[in-house]
């Protein structure tokens, strides 16, 4: 185990940072294609209605209007991921405020928008099932009334409202509880949070006979292309996806959606559409949004602070649709075991469907909010047994040899290693004025494993092309990847472009998300380029007439070890033949895990893969007064394995961190008592701006875990959102001497919190 | 709608001449624009833009008062050091005015004539005792700021009429001001309470106040209960906290997704006691 304190190699500056920094870099609204109309949808009038009748007759004949679908116009299949629940274009019933009536294409903006007015959709409006707790009750109006005809995995245990239910089940929890010297209950609530990329949804679909291409904003390519052809029922093979320069997306752009509306436009109009959405529409359209969530917990521990039991109740909202977020409930019910050693556990966890906004994966899905409410919950076992919150951790974090509550064991991991770095770079313990304190929080995350391919090929001056399905969502991540080959080939990263976000040209891959893209995207890459490394060496050994193990990539060459006179340039060696690699890499192998007997929807999250280690330490001011919170300083310590690059690395903590600050202090979405959005725009859903960043102090623990990624490195995007709410709720606590069981924590909670 | 008309004055006559003909002027469109594009309210058919109209520019100080032109930046008036020294509320106002781009580009006119109730210049411009000037085809007219807003949105000034400046006279010896905004995060915000006071201290004693609201009420207006609680006082705690909670009591705060209407009243004595203690403290010095 290794503390990583100093960047290992001169920093590497990401290629695409300059044109994205400067304005010049195009993003999917930035094309126009020669005859592009523009797009515009028709939203449900209702967040639950049927839906009588449709008559377009009127947006049709309106001048300038070249196309306006529904769910007529288009194959009558359903979609999702873990459920197929859902139409591209609502049909008997709309079941959420996004939900898409119709679709328009006009030759203007302005026009578009009128002709999605001028649809007349009658309606038998339905309440609106927006209490995601009371809509699993017995007798609550259902969400999807033919759920149980939908195709769906097995494994999620659905049941009327409720999409997914899993437990955790290990031992007597009932009776450990009855023993234990000290037990402690809570209850938390969550808002819903948005993802918020700076970038607006776009998406352009242009058709050429029956292939069509699409250019779009999403961190799933391949998901999309697959979308599109299910829905529209035409061969993969004819889809090419094609993904511009994306401006972010933390998850929010995850699966397919919107991209199969507007083929559909371009196919009815026989023209190219476009579709940009505005600020609002990012808001309340997008099918991907943190669920909110009620979180009870209940622990019992031994006076020396063990913890003997750990019961739960989750209740995730998921809105109207499963999109890919189907697996939460289990990862829910992962993070409320946290990563600590307990004797029994019992946790349900519920996913259920409600007629709000769907959710879906945003960065670390779950993760936060469970984290927030447990490590408050430790906290305040930690004052019931008078103990330390830090010595409380110490007692009962994981470590290596530990076989979790789902019966993984863990080996070689720097947990506790985490805390006590994160615990010594923000001064645990110093003197603070009155109104400030530290509060701590600890978390934990899974590798996600799959395969990926790669190729690398040398151009004719010896530059080299990079093709990777692996999709730049903003983290760096793919930019990253010409370090990776440079390495590999003794030359250097400006070597390398990048043919990336492209289906046609590509491997399938599984997109920007789940922090995966340098745990399988990278692995092969550097499998393409050891590849082609042996392809260089074969061809060395025949022009320097000596043997391959003597020679050596070095500076742009082959060289023969120890003698440097016998050289030749890659330059050279490119000129002489098609040097290509491919690979893919053995995806690696997840830990067995051995469920205790009664765990019930299980997907495969009961073992975290390669789990990554947070600790994250977080000094606040509180202004009592008045409830405003100001987070001044945050260390955090991660074991993410081997850091292949470190300022990529630690922008994704500096990213993370602050956008962990909003999900604590202000991010929320409000709703009203029909599920419609109260606050779908920048001035009242409040994000963290540059000037409310605190001081950030970055440390990476590095170690060999099994299972890892390339060279030992693990993921890195996602680890740094978990645990920084739960670090501030500790700390605002401390000031307050009151808990705040609503997140985000805003001025009014934290004052409505003061005693 | 769309608009049908813009046209770009060169001066004021070319502005009024516009304004009679049904136009609507724009300055930075800070407020004008950013609202029509978020749905707010659609833009006017006919626009009239003013921004190169040199008459309207312009911060004056002098030793009887301030005068601002219209188009005056809550840049400029915030990087004024004379206006950070005499008429420091509004220069704590301008500082905290969106971003850096909002302060360059919206106009101290615009601030004014959008009459938002939670608008940061009005509630210091009033403690001043500020004067707008007005004028339209038909002639000029000098009216106090506390009588130009009459609802959210809302003010006195006929459609054809122009602000060309805003005039704040010389505030006595012994005065300081300030405004306070309650604030969620360190920009980009917007008022849910406000507060600004200016006090005047002869020897031991607090001789004049003015007090007003922000974002509290339908309009931003001064508060004569606290003035009231004020005015003949050390000026110590007891005398801050009472003018306090008479904000609080002559605030009418609404409930929304900003926060509910009992936190605001409760902001309101809070926000209005730091204003206050503010601006003892810059008389006093
Ligand atoms: C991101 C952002 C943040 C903001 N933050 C704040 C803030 O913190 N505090 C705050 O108070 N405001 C804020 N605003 C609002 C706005 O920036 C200010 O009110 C600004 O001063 C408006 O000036 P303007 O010149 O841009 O007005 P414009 O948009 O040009 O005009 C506003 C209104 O006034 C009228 N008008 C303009 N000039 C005149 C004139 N001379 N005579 C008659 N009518 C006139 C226009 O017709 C229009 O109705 C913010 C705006 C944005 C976009």
């Amino acid at each position: 185990m290794t503390a990583v304190e100093e960047p290992r190699a001169a920093a590497f500056v990401r290629p695409d940072g300059k044109e994205k920094v400067t304005g010049a870099g195009r993003y999917t609204a930035d094309l126009n294609l020669t005859g592009q109309l523009v797009a515009k949808f028709r939203y449900a009038d209702h967040t639950h209605a049927r839906i009588l009748r449709i008559d377009t007759a009127r947006a049709r004949a309106l001048p300038g209007v070249l196309a306006v679908v529904t769910h007529e116009d288009v194959p009558d299949v359903l979609y999702g991921g873990m459920v197929k629940d859902r139409r591209l274009f609502a049909k008997e019933k709309v079941r959420f405020e996004g939900d898409i009536v119709a679709g328009v294409a006009a030759t203007t903006a302005e026009i578009a928008e009128c002709a999605a007015a001028l649809i007349e959709v009658d309606y038998e409006p339905l309440p609106a099932i927006t209490d995601f707790e009371a809509s699993m009750g017995e007798g609550s109006a259902l969400v999807h009334d033919d759920w149980e005809s939908y195709e769906a995995d097995d494994a999620l245990l659905r049941d009327g409202n409720r999409l997914g239910y899993s437990t955790i089940v290990k031992g007597d929890a009932a009776a450990a509880m009855a023993s234990a010297d000290v037990v402690v209950k809570s209850r938390f609530v969550t808002d819903p949070v948005q993802g918020v990329p700076i970038e607006p949804r776009a998406v352009i679909a242009q058709w050429q006979g029956d292939k069509v291409t699409v250019w779009t904003s999403t961190q799933v390519p391949y998901a999309a292309r697959g979308g599109i052809a299910h829905t529209l029922q035409i061969p993969e093979s004819n889809v090419r996806v094609i993904v511009p320069l994306l401006g972010g997306g933390f998850g929010a752009k995850c699966d397919f959606h919107f991209e199969g509306h507007v083929a559909a436009l371009a196919r009815a109009a026989r023209r190219p559409v476009k579709l940009v959405f505005s600020r609002r529409e990012e808001f309340f359209a997008v099918g991907h949004r943190r669920e909110g969530m009620v979180i009870e917990l209940e622990t019992g521990a031994r006076a020396d602070g063990t913890l003997l039991a750990r019961r739960g109740r989750l209740v995730l909202d998921k809105g109207a649709y499963c999109g890919e977020g189907g697996f939460f409930a289990q990862m829910a019910a992962m993070h409320a075991l946290g990563p600590y050693k307990i004797e029994t556990a019992d946790i349900e966890s519920s996913l259920n469907y409600s007629t709000n906004q769907p959710s879906s994966s945003i960065r670390a899905p779950t993760a936060p909010q469970v984290c927030w409410a447990l490590e408050q919950h430790m906290d305040e076992l930690a004052e019931a047994l008078g103990m330390d919150p830090i010595d409380l951790r110490r007692h009962t974090l994981i470590e290596e040899g530990t076989v979790t509550a789902t019966g993984q064991k863990l080996e070689r991991i720097a947990m506790k290693e985490t805390l006590e770095k994160a615990v010594e770079l923000i001064g645990y313990g110093q003197e603070l004025p009155e109104d400030e304190a530290i509060g701590v929080a600890v978390g934990w995350w899974p590798c996600f494993a799959a395969s990926s391919g790669a190729y690398v090929k040398l151009n004719g001056d010896g530059s080299g092309t990079i093709i990777t399905g692996a999709q730049e969502n903003g983290t760096g991540a793919v930019m990253a990847m010409p370090k990776f080959v440079a390495e590999e080939l003794g030359m250097q990263p400006e070597d390398f472009s990048i043919l990336y976000q492209d289906t046609d040209a590509a491997p399938s891959d599984m997109g920007s998300c789940g922090s995966q893209t340098t745990f399988n995207s990278g692995r092969a890459v550097i499998a393409a380029a050891v590849d082609l490394r042996e392809q260089l060496l074969d061809a060395a050994s025949d022009k320097l007439e000596a043997a391959r193990d003597d020679l050596e990539l070095v500076g742009g060459a082959v060289r023969v070890k120890g003698s440097p006179e016998k050289t030749v340039t890659i330059a050279d060696l490119a000129g002489s033949g098609t040097f290509h690699g491919k690979g893919s890499g053995e995806p690696p192998e997840g830990p067995p895990a051995e469920p205790a007997e009664g765990c019930v929807g299980r997907l495969g999250l009961e073992s975290f893969h390669a789990p990554q280690l947070i600790a994250h330490a977080a000094r606040v001011r509180v202004d009592r007064a008045t409830g405003v919170v100001r987070v001044l300083q945050v260390a955090a310590a991660h074991d993410c394995g081997r850091i292949l690059n470190r300022l990529g690395a630690d922008g994704q903590v500096y990213g993370g961190v602050v956008m962990g600050i909003g999900q604590a202090l202000s991010e929320g979405t409000q709703l009203d008592a029909e599920g419609r959005h109260r606050n779908a725009h920048l001035t009242d859903y409040k994000l963290v701006t540059a000037s409310d960043a605190p001081q950030i102090d970055v440390a990476w623990i590095e170690t060999d875990t099994p299972g890892a990624g390339p060279k030992g490195s693990k993921g890195v995007g996602e680890p740094p959102c978990v645990p920084t709410a739960g670090a501030i709720a500790n700390a605002i606590a401390k000031v307050i001497g009151s808990r705040v069981r609503s997140l985000p924590m805003t001025p009014e909670r934290v004052w409505d919190a003061s005693p | 709608m769309s608009v049908s008309s813009y046209v770009t004055a060169g001066s004021v006559d070319d502005v009024l001449a516009a304004l009679a003909g049904g136009a609507r002027p724009v300055a930075g469109g800070t407020d004008l624009v950013v609202g029509a594009r978020s749905g707010k309210s659609s833009l006017p058919e006919s626009l009239v833009a003013i921004h190169r109209v040199a008459e309207l520019r312009g911060v004056r100080v002098s030793a009887d008062g301030l005068r601002l032109g219209a188009l005056a930046s809550h840049e400029a008036i915030c990087e004024n050091e004379e206006i950070q020294a005499r008429y420091s509320a509004l220069a704590d106002a301008c500082t905290i005015v969106g971003s850096h781009a909002t302060r360059a580009q919206g106009t101290i006119g615009g601030n004014l004539m959008n009459a938002s109730p939670a608008m940061e210049t009005g509630g210091p411009l009033i403690c001043l005792g500020a004067t707008v000037t007005l004028r339209s085809a038909a002639g000029e007219r000098t009216i106090g700021l506390a009588d130009l807003f009459t609802g959210p949105g809302k003010t006195v000034a006929e459609p054809g009429e122009l602000l060309i400046s805003v005039d704040v006279p010389a505030p006595a010896a012994g005065t300081g001001s300030a405004y306070l905004r309650l604030e969620y995060r360190r920009q980009m915000e917007i008022a849910v309470v406000g507060a600004s006071a200016l006090v005047t201290v002869d020897g031991g004693k607090v001789t004049d106040a003015r007090i007003a609201m922000t974002a509290l009420a339908p309009t931003i207006r001064h508060v004569p209960e606290a003035e009231a609680a004020l005015i003949g006082s050390d000026g110590g705690p007891a005398a801050i906290e009472a003018a306090g909670e008479a904000v609080a009591a002559a605030s009418s705060p609404i409930s929304d997704v900003r926060g509910s209407a009992g936190y605001r009243r409760a902001m309101a004595a809070v926000i209005a006691g730091r204003a206050i203690e503010q601006a003892l403290a810059r008389a006093r010095a």
